[in-house]
């Protein structure tokens, strides 16, 4: 029979403390730890996910129930692996998605290496997915799921993860926080934005990173598909694929950016029509179920954080790269962003969006599904 | 479970019996402003004349020479910043220091060079002792202040003062150190010593935390950083905290009493814990071996650990220690003190400071002795394996 001690990830929020505190009444022998991201440096305000309040909200909560609490210092990993990448994939005019880099490459790995120092058994975090047996799934609170950001665990991590509160919905955190007396935590507002980005504010971040005069920065053409220029932007770095902020006007039909040219700066306009893509390929492909799925398996897609999956069939795999027949048009399939695989709720893998397609389905061998 | 070990005395310690017993009338009865002009205040007044001429003493200088401070940090604050904004205007602008002071000395540097003032760095040896050929060229007519640490409290090796205060004072600069964790470690004279400013804090020795005292040469141009009082003669304004100040007084006194017994008691089971530990874990670096080294401090890097993991495993086998310098979030970080002594990131990463003291026992040190190589021995078989 495996042990009963677990370091629980904990961010100071509501979530975590209740997973922390479940795990505690059911008689686990708990860890409590808090990940130190970044600097809170003076051009950082305090942060709901990351801040000196939530490290010490944390604190409180572990010393009411009477477990040690540490600081886990990530900064210099976090720093390289996230923060790093997050503006080299704005320069490459991608739309890139650090939570998932944070927990592939930073959160889990540290905590899964920690655990293992101090001989924990098992690894607990607050997170809206639940696992068994070595494989993930979908929250129960399908409005509050989370495993679009966590394809990247993997899976000898999976199999000793205790996700308290991914049977329950957020409503029923709240209330076991209020029944367990963590008053101050419950009613804390959600962190919504990335943590590490102030005031949602991600230019300023790579002007801190790459400098002022970043070529993601600067001026560049607006251009429609054909080539035709219609206009000047202040920087690809402020458009993202689908967005209509910020595009021109005048046009017969509302105008989105389709795609983002680096090497010219050009950011590429084109009618809602020109967003769907009945195809889609990424890199970066990792699997979490025990087996991984070839060419013509059927699958069930989702390429943005909230998006109604569609299904779709594998139609080419090569070495970490995957490419995908949709059934059904997506919309905005953004370069950078995350395409997550499920079969059902189970979550079955993902990978970083490399390109969606207009291609048709490529004809295969029939299904036998 | 066996009760825990606190092996962090260079971080705080509880306050002695006797010092909590001397404190005690203040919180009550004789609970007097001693600005006061009633019987209240003189009885307060009494006390805290008292605690300053014995506070006085354990340092050979005179009552008027000691204000009273809020601990290390306020201290050096005042020592550094008060002589410097007065002598800045004689064209004193510049300030010397070395890279492995406390944060306390080191901020402040920055802060005045900020200010407009010019910040010089000393060079520090690979053992971190101050190399004396680097104070000349640094050391010059332009030097407000100098500023070095006595015993480095992260390490404990010892500068020397007495050389470089002379250097200094040679030139007119006045010498400021931060003794706090010197002070009940090496005898302080300061009518012999070539020091204008010393700092000492109370909960290093058995007092409580937010009370210290800072030696000021008479005579030394001093500009104060606080004002609205005439308390400590306008040094140092704000009604005196009476109790802390009496507490202080009898730590201090205690700590001089029993110095060189005590010494000799630390330094032995430091020695011991040392060679214990380099008994099973022969290639761990003991950081400032090589030279004169406080009695009390133990920092030493195991290669192929983390000095985050084996703090977390120290504390969860009941063993209380530091790494380097911990941040108010708790988190730790690279030393700076040991990446100024030319240590590799991995080794610095790696340092664990063991700091024995008052509760510190025999048996402690057996204990310690046998479950600091096990955790570093499990460690590393994990980091192996990975």
């Amino acid at each position: 029979m495996p042990g009963r001690r677990v370091l629980v990830a904990m961010s100071g929020g509501v979530d975590s403390s209740v997973a922390a505190a479940l795990l505690h009444e059911q008689g686990y022998e708990i860890i409590g730890a808090t990940m130190k991201l970044f600097c809170h440096g003076e051009d950082l305000p305090d942060r709901p996910c990351c801040s000196l309040d939530s490290v010490n909200d944390a604190r409180r909560v572990c010393q009411q129930l009477g477990v040690p609490h540490y600081v886990l210092n990530l900064e210099s990993a976090f720093g390289r692996d996230v923060v790093q990448d997050f503006v080299d994939e704005y320069s490459r005019g991608r739309t890139p998605i650090p939570c998932v880099r944070c927990n592939t490459f930073t959160k889990f790995r540290d905590l899964a290496r920690k655990a293992e120092a101090l001989e924990c058994d098992w690894i607990a975090t607050g997170h809206y997915a639940r696992a068994h047996d070595g494989d993930m799934y979908r929250g129960r609170d399908h409005a509050k799921d989370q495993t679009y950001f966590l394809w990247g665990v993997e899976r000898h991590v999976v199999a000793r993860l205790l996700l308290p509160v991914g049977a329950q919905t957020k409503a029923e955190t709240r209330a076991i926080a209020h029944r367990l007396g963590l008053e101050v935590i419950a009613e804390k507002t959600e962190s919504q934005d990335i943590c590490f980005v102030p005031d949602g504010d991600h230019l300023k971040i790579i002007r801190r990173e790459l400098g002022d005069d970043a070529p993601a920065l600067q001026r560049g053409p607006f251009v429609l598909q054909d080539g035709t220029a219609v206009g000047e932007h202040d920087g690809y770095a402020r458009f993202t694929v689908g967005q209509r902020k910020g595009v021109p006007g005048g046009f017969a039909a509302p105008m989105f950016v389709v795609a983002i040219e680096p090497e010219t700066r050009s950011v590429v306009l084109g009618p809602r029509a020109a967003l769907l893509g009945r195809g889609l390929v990424a890199r970066g492909m990792r699997w979490m179920c025990a087996a991984p799925l070839g060419v013509g398996d059927r699958v069930s897609v989702q390429h943005r954080h909230r998006a109604t999956p569609v299904a779709a069939e594998i139609v080419r795999i090569d070495g970490d790269e995957i490419e995908l027949a949709l059934d059904a048009p997506l919309s905005a399939i953004t370069p950078g962003q995350s395409m997550v695989l499920y079969d059902g709720e189970r979550l079955l893998g993902g990978g970083f969006i490399e390109s969606g397609s207009s291609a048709p389905r490529r004809l295969s061998l029939p299904v036998l599904v | 479970m066996a009760p825990p070990i606190y092996l962090d005395h260079a971080a705080t310690t509880p306050v002695r019996s006797e010092v909590l017993e001397a404190m005690t009338p203040f919180f009550g009865a004789r609970f007097g402003n001693p600005s006061s002009v009633h019987r209240f205040g003189r009885d307060a007044r009494t006390a805290l004349d008292e605690a300053r001429s014995r506070v006085a003493a354990c340092l050979h200088a005179q009552p008027d020479e000691i204000v009273f401070t809020s601990g290390g940090t306020e201290g050096d604050n005042l020592a550094i910043i008060g002589p410097w904004r007065m002598r800045r205007a004689q064209g004193r602008n510049a300030v010397v220091t070395s890279p492995t002071e406390h944060k306390a000395v080191l901020e402040v540097v920055h802060q005045i060079a900020r200010e407009g003032g010019e910040e010089r760095l000393l060079a520090v040896t690979a053992d971190g002792v101050i190399d004396l050929r680097s104070l000349d060229g640094i050391v010059d007519e332009q030097v407000a202040v100098c500023s070095v640490m006595w015993i480095n409290n992260e390490i404990g090796v010892v500068q020397d003062i007495p050389a470089i205060g002379a250097r200094a004072r040679a030139v007119g600069a006045l010498m400021h150190t931060d003794a706090v964790q010197a002070f009940g470690k090496i005898p302080i004279d300061v009518t012999r010593l070539p020091v204008d400013l010393l700092c000492l804090s109370g909960h290093k020795i058995g007092a409580p935390k937010g009370i210290g005292a800072m030696y000021l040469r008479r005579g030394t141009p001093f500009e104060p950083l606080f004002h609205g009082g005439s308390q400590d003669r306008g040094r140092r304004p704000g009604t005196e905290n009476v109790a802390f100040a009496v507490g202080l007084a009898v730590a201090a006194e205690l700590q001089l009493v029993e110095r060189e017994r005590e010494c000799a008691r630390l330094g032995a089971m430091r020695d011991a814990l040392q060679a214990a530990i380099l008994a099973r874990v022969p290639d761990a670096v003991i950081h400032g071996a090589r030279v004169q080294r406080a009695p009390h401090i133990l920092n030493l890097s195991v290669p192929g650990t983390d000095s985050e993991s084996l703090l977390m495993a120290l504390d969860l086998a009941g063993i209380a220690a530091s790494g380097g310098s911990a941040c108010q979030s708790g988190s730790v970080s690279p030393s700076h003190v040991l990446s100024a002594m030319g240590v590799s990131r991995g080794l610095a990463g790696a340092a664990v400071r063991l700091s024995v003291g008052m509760l510190s026992t025999d048996a402690d040190i057996a204990r310690v002795s046998d479950v600091f190589p096990a955790l570093v021995e499990k460690a590393r078989r994990l980091a192996g394996a990975a």
